[in-house]
């Protein structure tokens, strides 16, 4: 009973503790190390780097190898059996000063699979001084290990007992656990588990590699994935956890009678289901640049002034929906119709996840309406194509372009310039020569200012076409974007005979036009973004 | 051709008067040059105006309708601009005139009684835009600045109005300094500065202990460059001082690290075609060079040999292909073994433009 209290506090403070040590992950591989000799073979491999950190590394494994025994004693699945022996009376005593301080220590075989790495950070109280500060890293490959209750439940389990999902209101553990274990499926089929830790695994085997930093680009670029694949793993990882932790805890709160705790633990697990619907979305949008602010650039088809004026509405579609949700947008080049409409448009759309949406945009949109611009009052059909293009942060790697590689030109220049003329036209065209790739912009009202901006669109292009180059080599990262092709339709808008707008790619179907045209477009971006992630896969 | 150059800026002092003379500009003859007050451009002045949504949007279809009807006859008449670039002239004074940027997307809404701040009245915005579209009145002195380069400069009658071409002249600086600590920290001289424009461009790109004597002979001129140095904080680097050419320098001669200028390089004859905008409201003495438009190119090159010190710099803005021609053939046989590394580089619309070089340092 006493190992029961203990571990009851425990949680406790895990519930309670907003501090850092609550995000802690311990190395998984410490949890098997319960041998010296263990210890002595973990040093020389993954720890060769931090000499310095030796010692507070043995005092945590001493800490955790007791820890651990006491838990095995539970009839569990642990491959992490250990004979009693082990438990000598200076463990014990270790095992509770311990987890007193330990915040966040996982029961069981805890089980931080192990493609998480990282960083062990020591008890946060009395020991704070000399421990907390001291973090160390090593990047471990072993094969994950299922986190799960101290009964043996696991995410997939719940998911497989079919438990029925009631109303939100209703306070039934089994239910908010049911729906949450469902998102947490979503999850992590939408952020591809299964390939996101065989690519960590990968990344991590790279990062130990002792002469990595010999080529600090790719070194960065490696660190640089890693950490962000990290972070997304360990989102979900201590979700999960957060999840079997509660239901333990309820289970405790009833073999001990404890009401308190009990509705506690309730709530908790209402507050996760409430929160698991955004984490679902928000793995919607976990790709590399899905972050990135973006271009968005509308061209007319075929078809002269009533497509001009179709691309123009396109654009000011997405310019609405851009201002809704609280992106900021600037005009970088436009090429008005002759007679209405635009020919082309590049809008600059500035703000977190912009291209994570934007991209379901890409291809061609059709319209069928009488045209306006026809006497006749005949039926329509038009087309305007849209491209989406990344604007990759200061992190990534740009292609670096040769000042040599450009030629600068005034654009609509005419007459003998400098003095002799007075004009607010100052735009410019930038060429990239070796990939005849051209970059406009006209809306800004120096040349200098338009310089820079096209040179932005310039580096956005290249940027692009090299990851496209990229993806085709690199089978992992299959993400390549589709150049639109006038072939490629993405959606129709229908305004006459009837009313109706129908994505083809997911069928999702619209009947007031009008809204859509005025930038309610999430529903066709968020079917899309599901549509395309949530592929039949395995995602374990 | 080779006229005495102090004879030719003598001569063309009566021009300053006629430019000054001109209705505009009149209230700020009366004063005296040190007292010249730069009216602040349209964008930093207070909001204090008002009037509702409804009333904006009013003067705003007017406008639309006035720049549309111009069409492209301007442009048939002196390459003038078009109704579209006067359309997006007009968004631009929207932009400058509002408080609030964001109700240029409301225009034309149904929020009609709304509020809306403004830095000029509605009658003062119904006025400049006549005057840009009737009198051709530059758009720059009707908000009362000009974006060139990074900088929002302030412009008024009586200056002339920075030229996109112009702004290469920053970067050639920016290519010979990057690589010469001597440069970047010397001190340079941009002669006729006009708005302060190549001076402040270039005292952003200096290391902190270099300075940049900016000199011009109008007294508009200096009260404007003075008031743009201020504004963009750097009176601890930019001196503006009044007369002309090297006359305000000779206590530098010598000691230049660079000397930059975008002289008035058009010939005499050719002023009085020039596009309405630049005829009819820039000042004269900023854009005639002369018979051949080369007088004042001449007489600073021949300076240059003096001013600057061995190894310094110097670039010329030009009217085209003929006059960079003609001043790279003067610099080698009129100072022979003086200038080394002497270049023509051409502006962006591929307009041989500007003649670059240095000083020798052995012939010295
Ligand atoms: C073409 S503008 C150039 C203005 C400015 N540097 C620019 O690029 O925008 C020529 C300038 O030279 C000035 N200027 C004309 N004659 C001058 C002289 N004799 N001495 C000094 N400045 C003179 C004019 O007042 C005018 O500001």
């Amino acid at each position: 009973m006493s190992s029961l209290i203990l571990k009851r506090s425990f949680n406790r403070s895990l519930l309670l503790s907003q501090n850092p040590c609550t995000e802690t992950l311990l190395v998984p591989s410490l949890f098997s190390s319960l041998s010296e000799l263990q210890v002595k073979s973990l040093h020389s491999s993954g720890l060769r780097n931090f000499p310095s950190l030796d010692q507070n590394y043995k005092f945590l494994l001493s800490g955790f190898s007791s820890f651990l025994l006491k838990t095995v004693e539970r009839p569990s699945r642990s491959h992490f059996r250990v004979s009693k022996r082990y438990l000598s009376s200076r463990w014990r005593e270790r095992y509770r000063v311990l987890t007193s301080r330990i915040c966040a220590l996982q029961r069981n075989n805890s089980a931080f699979s192990s493609v998480l790495p990282s960083s062990v950070t020591l008890p946060c109280e009395s020991n704070k001084d000399q421990l907390h500060s001291r973090r160390f890293r090593m990047f471990s490959t072993k094969a994950a290990v299922e986190l799960s209750t101290s009964h043996g439940l696991t995410v997939d389990r719940i998911v497989a007992n079919n438990w029925t999902i009631l109303d939100e209101s209703e306070s039934d553990w089994k239910s908010h656990a049911a729906a949450i274990s469902q998102s947490i499926q979503v999850i992590k089929k939408r952020l591809q588990w299964k390939k996101l830790k065989l690519r960590l695994d990968l990344l991590s085997a790279e990062l130990n590699k002792p002469d990595l930093w010999g080529d600090p680009v790719h070194a960065g670029k490696i660190s640089r994935e890693h950490g962000s694949l990290m972070a997304k793993m360990k989102q979900v990882t201590a979700f999960e956890q957060e999840l079997l932790e509660h239901i333990d805890m309820i289970k405790l709160a009833r073999e001990e009678d404890d009401t308190e705790l009990e509705s506690e633990s309730l709530n908790a697990l209402l507050r996760m289901r409430r929160n698991s619907k955004e984490k679902e979305l928000q793995a919607l949008l976990a790709g590399e640049q899905d972050s990135c602010s973006c271009y968005m650039e509308v061209q007319a088809g075929a078809g002269g002034t009533e497509s001009m004026d179709w691309a123009k509405m396109v654009m000011q579609m997405y310019k609405l929906w851009a201002q809704r949700q609280g992106y900021k947008v600037t005009v970088v080049d436009e090429m008005p119709g002759e007679i209405a409409g635009i020919k082309r448009a590049t809008i600059k759309v500035d703000g977190e996840y912009a291209f994570g949406y934007a991209k379901a945009e890409v291809g061609v949109h059709r319209l069928v309406r009488i045209s306006p611009f026809d006497s006749a009052k005949r039926r329509h059909t038009s087309f305007a194509a849209v491209a989406v293009i990344p604007i990759l942060g200061d992190g990534s790697t740009h292609v670096q372009i040769n000042e040599s590689d450009l030629r600068i030109e005034r654009f609509r220049a005419g007459g003998a310039g400098g003095q002799h003329v007075n004009t607010t036209e100052s735009a410019v065209r930038i060429v990239h020569i070796p990939t005849g790739i051209t970059a406009t912009c006209q809306n800004e009202r120096s040349q200098h200012m338009n310089k820079a901006s096209a040179m932005a669109v310039l580096q956005s292009r290249l940027d692009r076409l090299e990851m496209a180059r990229q993806a085709q080599m690199n089978a992992q990262h299959t993400h390549s974007l589709t150049e639109i092709s006038w072939g490629n339709q993405i959606r129709t808008y229908v305004l006459h005979p009837y009313r109706m707008v129908k994505d083809l790619r997911t069928n999702y179907e619209v009947s007031d036009p009008d809204t859509v045209l005025g930038g309610a477009i999430d529903g066709f971006i968020l079917s899309y973004l599901s549509a395309s992630v949530d592929k039949d896969e395995d995602y374990q | 051709m080779k006229l005495s150059s102090s004879a030719c800026s003598i001569a063309r002092i009566p021009s300053l008067f006629a430019s000054l003379c001109r209705p505009i500009c009149s209230t700020s003859l009366s004063l005296s040059p040190s007292s010249l007050k730069p009216t602040t451009p349209l964008f930093l002045r207070p909001p204090t105006f008002s009037t509702s949504l409804s009333e904006l949007n009013k003067w705003h279809h007017w406008a639309k309708n006035l720049a549309s009807s111009v069409g492209s006859s301007f442009v048939h008449l002196d390459n003038g601009p078009d109704s579209t670039l006067l359309c997006r002239e007009l968004r631009w004074l929207l932009e400058d005139s509002l408080e609030d940027h964001s109700l240029i997307s409301q225009l034309g809404s149904q929020n009609y009684h709304m509020d809306v701040r403004l830095r000029a009245s509605l009658d003062e915005l119904y006025v400049l835009w006549r005057q840009r579209i009737e009198e051709r009145r530059p758009f720059q002195y009707i908000v009362g600045c000009e974006h060139w380069r990074d900088l929002v400069l302030s412009v008024q009658e009586g200056v002339l109005i920075p030229r996109p071409e112009t702004e290469l002249i920053v970067d050639l600086v920016k290519d010979v300094v990057l690589d010469s600590r001597e440069l970047k920290e010397g001190l340079w001289a941009d002669l006729g500065t006009g708005s302060g424009a190549i001076a402040i461009g270039i005292g952003r790109i200096l290391w902190s202990q270099g300075r940049v004597i900016a000199t011009d002979l109008s007294p508009v001129a200096v009260a404007v460059a003075t008031y743009n140095v201020l504004r963009y904080d750097l009176k601890d680097m930019i001196e503006v001082r009044k007369g002309s050419w090297f006359e305000p320098l000779k206590d530098v001669e010598g000691k230049l690290a660079g000397v930059v200028s975008n002289p008035p390089y058009i010939p005499s004859d050719d002023i009085s075609r020039l596009q309405a905008e630049v005829g009819q409201h820039e000042p004269r003495l900023a854009l005639d060079g002369g018979v051949s438009g080369m007088d004042d190119l001449l007489h600073l090159s021949n300076g240059a040999v003096s001013m600057l010190k061995p190894g310094g710099f110097f670039v010329f803005e030009t009217n085209g292909e003929k006059q960079c021609q003609f001043l790279v053939d003067y610099m080698e046989n009129n100072n022979p073994g003086k200038f080394c590394n002497v270049n023509i580089v051409s502006d962006f619309a591929g307009i041989q433009r500007f003649v670059t070089g240095f000083i020798n340092d052995k012939c010295h």
